[in-house]
């Protein structure tokens, strides 16, 4: 099962990017610690100007896959490319990448504009082009009149440009950002990542973006990799991750998702229909491949694709609501559904309607709203 | 309320020693201001002829000579602790981690007596270092390292080692990699990240390591005594020589005071003329 699922999220790297010169690409790339496998024969194909974020749990390999492909780690087996160039075996210094990390590293000990000219330096730019570069890349991450703070003076925002100023500054092939906003305040997070999106954009440079957090890379990501245990699960567009999730892991942890008690009623070619106490759906198909006409499935519905009809109105599932929580602009619903799914159904309505029309303990009906459903062969972990 | 109730108790015993110590100071500080009398250990009125008399070149000397005997000591240790506290903070090996560390704090637990006579065996004429020599066909006859200063620099930096490498590994260790690999993103070979970032910011460590070797050596005495055999003359061993010869206790007590400020000025200015370093790295 993991095999496979493996294999098709490298088959879909492959016919997704065909078009596109890869700037990264990674074949078979293994890394082992001791006896642990840290990142399973990765493939991955990165188009040039792409926005890729590398999405998973800590301890998925995402930031193991960052480090080989920035040079900190040697891989076991598999090859590194960039830009058609081999580096597997290429020192870090000698890759031209721009990284940020998380807590950005400054050099504690240069300026601002010493930091940023680092690069430059190295590179044995001369002092008028560098001096030119540095207020070149201050500007682009509006920190220009800056040039002469030390890194402790600036804030945790003003520190984290500085840090894609330094990155950005020496033109890199690839830009790689390790959880570059988990540092940050959430409202600051936001207008950053607005930003950055806008920069990477305007300067079309390739770049790697490593992150748990979801939110952040469906709303960021060109496309994102999801991983799980050292394997990639699946790549593809944050769209198609979110309504198509290859996998059990992929669909629990993109989005919010009930689990509902389903049984598999037929299937035509790429699709299948599923049927839920009385309601039925269309799926997709290839996840079912092993389960026999009349077994037993799990439903993966996002709380958005749920809404309240009356009780026993066609199509619908029985339910109780348990708990109201407003947050705002929506409503979620914590409905009991005994029969239809094993832990409390999550729904959640648009608006403040539902805060009236289903108090605790209305008895309501379910009815399933969308055809961006996914069911996977049953089981308890992901 | 008293927030802190046991806080008189537990500095009690801290403030016994020092009130101690403190009386330890005034009496050599009495000591040093009083007139010699040959051939008695009692003193005489009130002086300062004593400190007068210091300024004669071999006394002069002797100070100039500790001076340089400390400064030389530190950079010797530092140069042979930095590479060593390097690799005991950044090996992945715990083997060689263990190594290290057995090999540069033994020292600490030796004797002092015990281990400059070990010296002794090493730096003589038919000790060790020159027997191997000879039979190495290096030397044609043995090289005298005995009654040198440089056989007593080298037994001080064996002395000041283990100090200097818990500091610089101390130090190193508050080193976030995640500078170094920015830096070699960017561009910078391992020599260059060394030399502007690992080396940079372990100054604080450096800073503070040289200082310690450097007060650690001023007062040493066991080791310019025996290694020295006289024909080394430090502070500590003029003034062990004045005091228990001569039974000159005031010269030895004002030279006690002298060789005290003079150990604290060349600390503060150590520290004065690295404080600029250390701003530049930051504190970690």
């Amino acid at each position: 099962m993991l095999m496979r699922t493996n294999q098709m999220a490298a088959n879909t790297s492959v016919a997704g990017n065909d078009k596109i010169r890869p700037a990264v690409q990674l074949d078979g790339v293994t890394k082992r610690f001791g006896d642990s496998i840290a990142l399973h024969e990765a493939w991955l194909k990165i188009g040039s100007s792409e926005f890729m974020t590398l999405l998973g749990p800590s301890g998925c390999g995402k930031t193991t896959l960052l480090n080989l492909v920035a040079g900190f780690l040697e891989a076991d087996s598999g090859e590194i490319f960039i830009e058609d160039a081999l580096v597997t075996e290429t020192p870090a210094h000698m890759r031209e990448i721009g990284i940020v990390f998380q807590n950005y590293a400054l050099f504690p000990h240069m300026s601002v504009a010493m930091n940023v000219a680092y690069g430059l330096k190295t590179r044995g730019v001369d002092k008028k082009e560098m001096a030119r570069r540095v207020d070149e890349a201050l500007a682009l991450v509006k920190l220009s009149g800056f040039s002469d703070r030390k890194p402790r003076q600036l804030s945790g925002g003003q520190q984290q440009r500085v840090a894609l100023a330094r990155a950005l500054v020496i033109r890199p092939k690839v830009l790689l950002l390790d959880e570059p906003f988990s540092a940050l305040d959430k409202n600051l997070r936001g207008s950053m990542q607005v930003e950055l999106k806008q920069i990477q954009r305007e300067l079309g440079v390739t770049t790697i973006f490593v992150t748990h957090d979801q939110g952040e890379a469906l709303s960021m990501s060109d496309r994102i990799a999801v991983m799980s245990a050292g394997r990639i699960r699946q790549i593809a567009a944050p769209d198609d991750i979110y309504r198509r999730p290859a996998d059990r892991f992929v669909a629990s942890f993109v989005g919010d998702a009930n689990v509902l008690n389903g049984r598999l009623v037929e299937r035509n070619g790429d699709a299948a229909v599923v049927s839920i106490g009385d309601v039925r759906a269309s799926v997709p198909a290839a996840s079912l491949a092993e389960v026999s006409i009349g077994g037993s499935v799990d439903v993966f519905v996002r709380p958005e694709h749920l809404s309240v009809t009356s009780r026993g109105a066609s199509g619908s599932l029985p339910g109780t609501v348990t708990t109201q929580v407003f947050q705002g602009g929506h409503v979620d619903l914590y409905i009991d559904a005994p029969g239809s799914a094993r832990d409390h159904i999550l729904l959640r309505s648009p608006g403040i309607a539902a805060l009236s029309s289903c108090p605790v303990g209305a008895e309501i009906g379910l009815s399933i709203g969308s055809d961006d459903i996914v069911a996977f062969p049953p089981g308890e972990a992901p | 309320m008293n927030t802190r109730p046991f806080l008189g108790w537990f500095v009690s015993p801290a403030g016994l020693v020092a009130v101690g110590l403190i009386a330890a100071m005034l009496a050599v500080f009495q000591y040093s201001v009083r007139a010699y009398i040959p051939g008695s250990l009692e003193v005489g009125g009130f002086t300062l002829q004593n400190f007068a008399a210091m300024l004669r070149p071999l006394y002069a000397l002797a100070f100039w000579n500790t001076v340089l005997l400390c400064f030389e000591t530190a950079v010797f240790t530092l140069i042979l602790a930095y590479p060593l506290a390097y690799a005991l903070v950044r090996t992945n090996s715990s083997a060689l981690r263990s190594f290290i560390l057995v090999v540069s704090v033994t020292p600490l637990f030796l004797g002092e007596v015990v281990r400059t006579y070990s010296w002794m065996i090493v730096l003589g004429n038919k000790g060790f270092l020159n027997t191997l020599l000879l039979q190495l066909g290096l030397l044609d006859r043995p090289m005298q390292m005995m009654f040198t200063a440089g056989g007593v620099v080298a037994a001080l930096v064996h002395v000041t080692m283990p100090i200097m490498v818990i500091m610089l590994a101390a130090a190193l260790s508050h080193i976030d990699r995640n500078y170094e690999k920015a830096a070699e993103s960017l561009g910078a070979g391992p020599v260059r990240v060394f030399l502007t970032i690992t080396l940079p910011l372990s100054m604080p460590g450096i800073v503070a390591g040289f200082s310690t070797a450097f007060a650690w050596t001023f007062s040493a005495f066991a080791t310019p005594q025996l290694i020295g055999g006289g024909r080394v003359s430090t502070v500590s061993t003029l003034i062990y020589q004045l005091g228990f010869s001569s039974f000159n206790f005031p010269f030895a007590a004002s030279l006690s005071i002298i060789g005290l400020a003079l150990s604290l000025a060349v600390i503060a200015l150590l520290k004065k003329a690295a404080s600029p370093l250390e701003r530049m790295a930051g504190t970690t």
